[in-house]
């Protein structure tokens, strides 16, 4: 199919160009842990109730880093109008962002296991032993940031003020990614490490319905 | 009685945000039915020029 | 321009009569006492946002599908409209919950939804002002528009079950209304979707003036 055959070209572009430069990766993940030694200050990282905050402020730190992180993914189509050719070479503008919407999945991902084992050393949780279940949450949490992220960078870049504007746009809808994921995550770091999928189906839903929308109306942002 | 203070506090606040989004649009479109009228005049002048 | 009028003058009398009914002919609730009646204005002031939403949804989709500039001028007056009721429904909860509870927030699962959906549409409307060709304008935000609305669900559902999740004394209980209380609900109610179109109104024909004006302003220029 002439979709997938675009698309997979387009990932191994975005993926190519990432991986080469490791910029993207290397800003987030140093983001995240700074986000996440702040946090730290602001309650008592030692006590009990840390495990209480712990999985919240990790997903905190991760929507900050993703209204940041994916601020570049439309703007750098901008310069030299790359955004015309990518449009003259798809058969479906969908291509594209089902493409660009991967990438960052997986660069979500990558920032997010790796300090998801920092996280597990500063606030003594083994992370190990729940590792495959935490991958499953982390998927599908990335998967809804990065379908939505990724829309709204194709709007905010033909805004002004779309640094400040990505976040006002993404946060807010993202609440129904941060509360099931947070509180999927709890339940995991909780001695039965019990798999919510009361949760996971909120989660499931919301990739769902915005990769829905983006497939179905994502086109006209691409318009001259 | 306090409770009713705050019964009436309520709807006040809630008719005036009700009133001052009303106002506000009003005054707007006051605003732009004089430029309106304005450039309809300069259109019409600069017409008769043309046709002259 | 009568119409307007006669309409306008209908709205004033409707909500008048509503705010009678609710101060002295709804029954005084048992165990909130006065205060409760803050209820007629602050429950259907969040239905009637809702309903503004979806109008402005409906807006973003038919510009989308249609491009007639229209439905984009609809989009954004249901939804600045949306936001005006929804800022009624923040501040008269607080004002309900301090003399009923003593809390001024509760985090209450319908009041925290009605904070999210607030800041979902005061982007969109932040949004609107940060792009200044019109078209592009248009068409950018009825996709956020789109977006946003379909996030609705999503957010009542979650944040819904996060208090289901972490039960908290319960604090705008919509009891079993009496009947005489139902029956002063759906006035407010009423009166409250009656204003919400004469808003409507008055804001598209605003953007539409504003419309007529920017088309006459580039047929100056074209001379």
């Amino acid at each position: 199919m002439k979709l997938l055959s675009d698309t997979t070209v387009l990932l191994q572009k975005e993926l190519q160009a990432e991986f080469r430069s490791h910029e993207l990766l290397t800003t987030a993940s140093i983001f995240i842990l700074i986000v996440i030694v702040l946090f730290s200050f602001t309650f008592d990282p030692t006590s009990a109730e840390s495990k209480q905050f712990g999985p919240g402020l990790l997903w905190l730190a991760f929507l900050f880093s993703a209204s940041l992180m994916l601020q570049p993914s439309f703007l750098k189509e901008r310069t030299n109008d790359t955004l015309s050719a990518l449009r003259l070479a798809v058969g479906d503008p969908f291509a594209i962002f089902l493409a660009k919407l991967c990438a960052n999945t997986v660069f979500l991902l990558i920032t997010q296991l790796l300090l998801l084992l920092v996280f597990g050393v500063f606030f003594n949780v083994s992370v190990l032993p729940i590792f495959p279940k935490l991958a499953l949450v982390f998927f599908l949490g990335s998967l809804g940031i990065s379908t939505t992220g990724t829309a709204l960078s194709a709007v905010s870049s033909q805004a002004r003020m779309r640094e400040v504007l990505l976040p006002i746009l993404l946060l807010p809808l993202l609440v129904p990614v941060l509360i099931p994921s947070a509180e999927a995550t709890r339940a995991l770091f909780e001695p039965e490490h019990a798999l919510r999928w009361d949760w996971l189906g909120i989660l499931i839903a919301f990739d769902v319905v915005f990769l829905t929308a983006l497939w179905l109306f994502g086109e006209y942002l691409l318009e001259e | 009685m306090k409770n009713l203070d705050s019964v009436f506090a309520a709807y006040l606040i809630g008719w005036g945000i009700f009133f001052v989004f009303s106002l506000t649009v009003a005054k707007r479109a006051a605003s732009l039915k004089e430029e309106l009228a304005q450039l309809k005049e300069r259109l019409q002048d600069s017409r008769k020029e043309r046709s002259n | 321009m009568t119409r307007t009028v006669v309409y306008t003058l209908l709205v004033c009398v409707l909500m008048g009569v509503s705010a009678y009914a609710a101060f002295y002919v709804a029954p005084t609730e048992a165990t909130m006492g006065l205060v409760q009646r803050i209820f007629y204005l602050h429950a259907p002031s969040g239905m009637t946002s809702l309903a503004a939403f979806l109008v402005s949804f409906v807006g973003s989709v038919m510009f989308l599908l249609t491009r007639k500039p229209r439905w984009d001028w609809l989009a954004v007056s249901s939804a600045e409209v949306g936001v005006a009721f929804c800022t009624v429904v923040l501040l008269t909860g607080p004002i309900w919950a301090h003399p009923a509870w003593g809390v001024w927030w509760a985090w209450d699962a319908r009041l925290t939804s009605t904070l999210v959906l607030w800041l979902l549409y005061v982007a969109f409307l932040i949004l609107r002002t940060m792009i200044e060709d019109a078209d592009r304008r248009a068409v950018v935000s009825a996709f956020f528009g789109v977006f946003a609305f379909l996030d609705v669900p999503l957010v009542y559902g979650s944040i819904w079950w996060w208090r289901t999740q972490h039960p908290q004394p319960v604090v705008f209980t919509s009891a079993a209304l009496d009947p005489m209380m139902r029956k002063v609900f759906y006035l407010s109610w009423l009166s409250l979707m009656c204003l919400m179109a004469q808003l409507i109104r008055q804001r598209y024909e605003l953007e539409a003036s504003r419309e007529e004006l920017r088309a006459l302003e580039q047929e100056l220029e074209a001379r």
